[in-house]
Parts: structure tokens; C-alpha cells; sequence
């Protein structure tokens, strides 16, 4: 194994390591534009030059291998002049429109000029124009003067996707990134290659002018689009409402896990997050002799909690079903069959739907369009009564089995039409309806309690391959909405059970003791990157 | 589009010569361009097929290089160097002249498709400056009457 020395610091790394990866691992900072550790290598943007003992000329460091011996320095003379030469022709062309470019803030021309720039610039010629906001797909937007060439979105279309899109056309100076006349970059990922774009030349039409992105929080997440559970960003605009009509996510960015969804994520899931601010249900309601009216949260969690306890009393919490859904997280799903199956002692409590299903494919979509199923599974919330599914208790509910029929998220008019909805209203006697946005259920139950989305709770998701992916809340809830499992504790505590808890950690802890797939995990164990279920051999998880 | 026969046997000798398909891609396209005159967008698309890629990675080939031709040219494709030794040798006026006598500018084809015109760099015949190329011959030392014979027996 070769030893190298960059600037002054030794490390030995394995056979085959760039001079870019070592200084990785010593956390030196070398600036780049082409290379991206999700892609092969290029060597064609010139800015990670270094200077290295014995050849003459300064070396590329993404390319260039350690070799026994090997002395680098990054800082010298050498290296900052060509790095600042590289950058000077980069320059050279392209329009410096930063303050119309959404890239700003957020790009590496801008950030490696604060460093290597020349300052006073040499070029007197007039520059090249080439073709500014040009739509090359429904999620991307070009700007072909703001390229510097580096290749990253050409090869994510060639290595990642296969689909070949995007290419580089003509020659020197009038080389331009295109489509093909009447293609497009339509593939299910085609929001990456504005992530992997360093400067302003691709940005996302949805992001686009709608907020500057020093304005933005950022929170990490895992995307609730498919069971996969892709590692997010949440990036949103507290501190400027009036930018994005009141809007809170402005947008969503994968973030890097090797283990789930290397740097990338698909466009359904990316553009998926209109939900968490648009059609809420802030506040509780019921529906009093025919009119719907908005009621006190406490109100509500009182009146379904007399039911509760009533049923109970008289013996007939066997007419109670509920319906879960995969969308909450372990720690919901957890406190809803505790209080229900073991204090309440019910059976009808069911996550499994055959559907919906979606499209999939073999890198990142999974057909399976909620994040959790997995852990309804480990969690024995699925399957795990009399019931084979939530249909069938649905069925059951139509044949009359049951009086009352309380839904945590589970929209019955989306999933299975609206003769369904309609024949359960004929049968009980209260549709209670537990969710974060309205729809046809929603407006129908004869009793709503506001609750979070993912975006707003901390808590676990189970992927697909039994990872345990932590959420955290990246703003507070909006109007009266509370986690579920929140709402459990109400419940419990107006029904006289013992089901409480300070948060969502001391809940999967209590998961922990006594589920024995979670066994050994804890929040700090699962960090950013989850880990699995014990019962999960290690596997290919892609 | 459909390619002929012919031509499609052409590019599977081009691709037999070659370790890798890839490699053949610039025979390919030379075959297709002496076919067709020039390389279409139509004709891009069908390389592409043909060599298991994407059109725009055709584009990209076709477009660095001079040599291809995206759009029609002249059944006479005439190139004047007007490099160093050529340019020494006088081959501004001539090609004033040359632009008189075929009545196109820099860039055109005639609207009777007979001649293209267009400068070149260097084309490797120094010895025979100031020279042409027209198609695939190439003319020099030329002179006024010599230039004015060569066009008027095209
Ligand atoms: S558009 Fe962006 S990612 Fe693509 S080559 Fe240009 S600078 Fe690189
Ligand atoms: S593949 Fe699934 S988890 Fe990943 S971004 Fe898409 S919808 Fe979200
Ligand atoms: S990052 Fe090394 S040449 Fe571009
Ligand atoms: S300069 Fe004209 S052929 Fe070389």
C-alpha cells in the first residue's frame, strides 16, 4: 500500500488511489468541476491541478494515482498558478450573469474565484453567445453560456440512466452542451444532472426564481415517494414567505448514502412535496347534522375517545376497526397497535393494501409507493390479525362487522373508489379520519384530528431492504396538526391507558426492548445513514 | 430512415476491421457522407441505432469535424486554402475571382446545387500554392487563367 505526502501530511491508502481520494481523506480541499464520485473520471476541467514532486508540469488529481513515495502539494506557487490560469480560460466565456442566476450562492465558479480568480481580468475580446434558458426537458433548464464543458451531466445520462441524452456538440471555443433536435433529457432521474451541474448552466424549472438559496434551512430527511426511502435534503424558506406564496419547501435534493441511493433520487419523489404545504388539514372538525364545523383539537381527541371508552365498557371494542397507514412512521405505527391491540384489546388493525402500486424500476423506484412498509411489517402491523388486508377489513366493514371505523391516513375513496366510502358511511356509525391532507375521506368522516407529514415529525422509516432511516422535523407542524403518535397519547391518556411518551425516541427505544428485529438499535446507532433490522442479512441493497 | 442495402454493407466491413464498434464510427460516417452527400440529422440517428448509441453522441462527432458536411453541398465542393504559404503565393485575388465567377460567398451553395465554396485551412499541399481542393482533388499552383479553365471544364 503506497504512502503519499500532501502537504506535509502523510497517509498510506490502498493500490489504485487518486491523489483527489487521498485528499479526501485528509479533508484537503482541491477544487474540481468534472470529477464526481458517482461517475467515471474525466480529467477534462483542469481545476484540481496539483503540484507534484518530479514531473515537471502540475498533475490532475482526480486522475492521477499515488504512487510509493509520492509528494504533493496543493498550496504551492505551482499549483494555485495553473489552477488560477484554468479558471481564467473557463472564464473566458462565459456571460457572469450571476445576478439573474439561480446558481448563485450554490456555485463553484463563484466559489473557486473567491480563491483562484484573477480579479483583474485579461480578456478584451468579445465573448462567444450561445443560447441562455432553453428548456432540454420538463424538470432542466440550459443556459449554454454558463457551462464550463465538465461533462458531469453528459456522463450521468451515459453511466447512470443509459438514456444518452445530453451530449457535447462542435468544437474549442464553440463546443456547447444539447440535446438531440426533438429529444429531450426525460428520463425518471433527469433532476440530478442539475444537482451535479457545479455552476448555473442546468437549473431546476421548478426551483427556478423562486428563491434565492441563501435564504434556505436545510433539513436532512428520507424521501416518503416509494419504499426505498432515498436520503433527502428538505430545503425551505422560513425567514421569506412572501417568495414562494407562502410556500415552506422550496425544494428537494438527494443526499449522499452509498448504502440506499448512492447521490441521487428519481423526479417523482424530488418534485413530490407540494402535499406538505398545499390542502392541509389544520384543524380539527365534525360533521353536525349534516354541516362540517371546526372543532378544538382537544374537543376532537375527547369525543373519539368517549367512543373508545364506551365501546370498551359495554364490550364492544370488537366493532371497532382501524386502518393504518404505511406513511407513518415506526414510532406512530408502534403506539397505534399498542394502544389499540394490547390496551384496547382490538384486533381489526391493518397497514396492508395491495395498492397502490406504481411504476418501478430496477436502480431506485420501487412500486410500493410509501416508505414504511417494511416496518409494518417488523412491527407485526400488517397481516397480523384476522384480517388479511385492509380491503378485506374494509369488505368486512361494508358487511356490517364493524360500528366504527377510524383511519390513520388511509384515504378509502383514493384507494378503492367512492361506492366503497359510500357503502361504509351507510354502515357505522363514526368514519373518524387521523391525516395530514384533505381528501374525499377526509371530507366525508364525521371526525378529523389534524396530523403531521413526514417533513414535520422525527422518527424512523423501515426501507424496502430493512434499513431504519431516521426523519427529522425540518419546521414546526402547521395549524393544530400533531404526530400520531402524539395523538395515541391523547387518546390514551383520555381513556384511562398508560400509552405516553416524551418523543419519538424514548418510543423507539420502547421498539427496541421489545420488537426483536429493531434489537440493538437506538437513534444515535441509526445517525444519518440508518442501519438495519437485525433479522436483515447484510445484502446488495440496491 | 431506411439505409440501403449497399451502404449497410459497407458499414459492417468498416465495423469487421475494428476490435471495438465504436472505433468505426468515424468510417461509418465517411461511408454514409460519400452516400448521401451529407450527414443528416436522419442519417444521425440512424448511425446512432446502428452503433448501439445516442443521436446526440453522433451529433457530437459530426459537428468537431470539418469534414462533415450537416447540410447539402454542391455536386462541386470546392475549399480554398488561404493559409500561410497559399496566402504568400496570392491566393486572395483568386479567390475574389473565384467568388465572381461561381456567383456564391464564403459558406454558400449555388441555388443549382453545382458549387459550394468555402475557405480552408492548410490542406497540406504547400508546394502547389496558392491551391484549391474540389472534392476529393486537389488543384495548384493555380493562376487567373488556370482557375478560370478548371471551373468552366466543372
Ligand atoms: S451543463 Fe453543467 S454539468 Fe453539463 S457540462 Fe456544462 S457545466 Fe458540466
Ligand atoms: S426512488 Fe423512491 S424513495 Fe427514492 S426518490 Fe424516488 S420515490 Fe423517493
Ligand atoms: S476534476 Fe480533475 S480535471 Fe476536472
Ligand atoms: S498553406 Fe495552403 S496548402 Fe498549406
Amino acid at each position: 500500500m503506497p504512502k503519499v505526502t500532501i502537504d506535509g501530511h502523510e497517509i498510506e491508502v490502498s493500490q489504485g488511489t487518486t491523489i483527489m481520494q487521498a485528499t479526501k481523506q485528509l479533508a484537503i480541499e482541491v477544487p474540481y468541476y468534472c470529477w464526481h464520485p458517482g461517475l467515471s473520471v474525466a480529467g477534462n476541467c483542469r481545476m484540481c491541478l496539483v503540484d507534484v514532486e518530479g514531473p515537471p508540469k502540475p498533475q490532475i488529481a482526480c486522475y492521477t494515482q499515488v504512487t510509493e513515495g509520492m509528494v504533493v502539494h496543493t498550496q504551492s506557487e505551482k499549483a494555485k498558478k495553473a489552477r488560477k490560469g484554468t479558471l481564467e480560460f473557463l472564464l473566458s466565456n462565459h456571460p457572469l450573469d450571476c445576478p439573474v442566476c439561480d446558481q448563485a450562492g450554490e456555485c463553484d465558479l463563484q466559489n473557486f474565484y473567491m480563491d483562484h480568480g484573477q480579479y483583474d481580468s485579461r480578456f478584451d475580446e468579445q465573448k462567444h453567445k450561445k443560447k441562455k434558458a432553453q428548456p432540454v426537458g420538463e424538470n432542466v433548464m440550459l443556459d449554454q453560456e454558463r457551462c464550463v464543458l465538465c461533462s458531469r451531466c453528459v456522463r450521468f445520462c451515459d453511466e447512470i440512466t443509459g438514456t444518452g441524452e445530453l451530449g457535447i456538440v462542435n468544437r474549442g471555443s464553440h463546443e456547447e452542451i444539447t440535446v438531440f433536435p426533438g429529444k429531450e433529457v426525460n428520463n425518471a432521474y433527469s433532476g440530478n444532472v442539475v444537482d451535479i451541474c457545479p455552476v448555473g448552466a442546468l437549473t431546476d424549472r421548478d426551483f427556478r426564481f423562486k428563491c434565492r438559496v441563501w435564504y434556505l434551512s436545510s433539513q436532512d430527511s428520507v424521501c416518503p415517494g416509494c419504499s426505498q426511502g432515498c436520503n433527502i435534503r428538505i430545503d425551505s424558506n422560513l425567514s421569506r414567505p412572501q417568495h414562494g406564496e407562502g410556500e415552506r419547501v422550496m425544494r428537494l435534493k438527494p443526499r449522499e448514502n452509498l448504502n440506499v441511493n448512492d447521490y441521487w433520487m428519481c423526479d417523482e419523489g424530488r418534485y413530490n412535496y407540494n402535499f406538505i404545504d398545499r390542502n392541509r388539514i389544520q384543524t380539527a372538525s365534525r360533521v353536525k347534522e349534516g354541516v362540517v364545523e371546526e372543532i378544538l383539537f382537544e374537543d376532537a381527541v375527547d369525543s373519539l375517545a368517549s367512543v373508545l371508552g364506551d365501546a370498551v365498557r359495554e364490550q364492544r371494542h370488537g366493532r371497532i376497526g382501524v386502518l393504518v397507514s404505511t406513511q407513518l412512521t415506526n414510532e406512530d405505527l408502534f403506539f397505534v397497535k399498542k394502544f389499540f391491540k394490547t390496551n384496547l384489546g382490538m384486533d381489526a388493525v391493518e397497514s396492508r393494501f395491495s395498492f397502490p402500486e406504481g411504476s418501478s424500476d430496477d436502480f431506485l423506484i420501487k412500486a410500493d409507493k410509501s416508505p414504511n412498509t417494511a416496518g409494518a411489517q417488523a412491527l407485526e402491523v400488517i397481516a397480523s390479525g384476522t384480517y388479511q388486508s385492509g380491503e378485506d377489513l374494509i369488505d368486512k366493514t361494508i358487511a356490517g362487522e364493524f360500528d366504527v371505523l377510524i383511519s390513520f391516513g388511509v384515504d378509502i375513496d383514493g384507494l378503492l373508489g367512492k361506492e366503497k366510502l359510500d357503502a361504509i358511511l351507510e354502515k357505522v356509525t363514526l368514519l373518524a379520519y387521523v391525516g395530514s391532507n384533505h381528501n374525499e375521506t377526509s371530507k366525508k368522516a364525521q371526525l378529523v384530528i389534524p396530523s403531521t407529514v413526514y417533513a414535520e415529525k422525527d422518527g424512523t422509516f423501515t426501507n424496502v431492504h430493512g434499513r431504519v432511516q431516521r426523519i427529522w422535523p425540518a419546521f414546526p407542524p402547521l395549524g393544530q396538526a400533531r404526530p400520531e403518535w402524539q395523538i395515541i397519547c391523547d387518546l390514551s391518556e383520555k381513556t384511562g391507558f398508560s400509552v405516553s411518551a416524551d418523543d419519538a425516541e424514548s418510543i423507539f427505544s420502547e421498539i427496541t426492548q421489545t420488537v426483536s428485529s429493531f434489537q440493538g438499535l437506538s437513534y444515535e446507532k441509526l445517525g444519518k445513514e440508518g442501519s438495519l433490522l437485525s433479522t436483515v442479512k447484510e445484502t446488495v441493497e440496491k | 430512415m431506411e439505409i440501403p442495402e449497399e451502404l449497410k454493407k459497407k458499414w459492417d466491413e468498416a465495423v469487421a476491421r475494428y476490435e471495438e464498434k465504436r472505433a468505426a464510427l468515424l468510417p461509418v460516417l465517411r461511408l454514409s457522407q460519400d452516400h448521401f452527400g451529407y450527414i443528416s440529422a436522419e442519417v444521425e440517428e440512424a448511425v446512432a441505432h446502428y452503433m448501439g448509441t445516442t443521436p446526440v453522441h453522433i451529433r457530437e462527432v459530426v459537428t468537431f469535424y470539418e469534414l462533415f458536411h450537416t447540410k447539402p453541398v454542391g455536386k462541386n465542393n470546392i475549399q480554398f486554402c488561404h493559409t500561410l504559404a497559399c496566402n504568400l503565393n496570392g491566393c486572395e485575388p483568386l479567390i475574389k475571382q473565384l467568388k465572381e465567377k461561381i456567383g456564391i460567398k464564403e459558406g454558400e451553395t449555388s441555388s443549382d446545387g453545382k458549387y459550394s465554396f468555402s475557405r480552408a485551412e492548410c490542406l497540406g499541399a504547400c508546394e502547389m500554392a496558392p491551391m484549391m481542393k474540389i472534392n476529393k482533388d486537389i488543384y495548384g499552383p493555380l493562376d487567373k487563367d488556370k482557375l478560370n479553365e478548371i471551373i468552366e471544364n466543372l
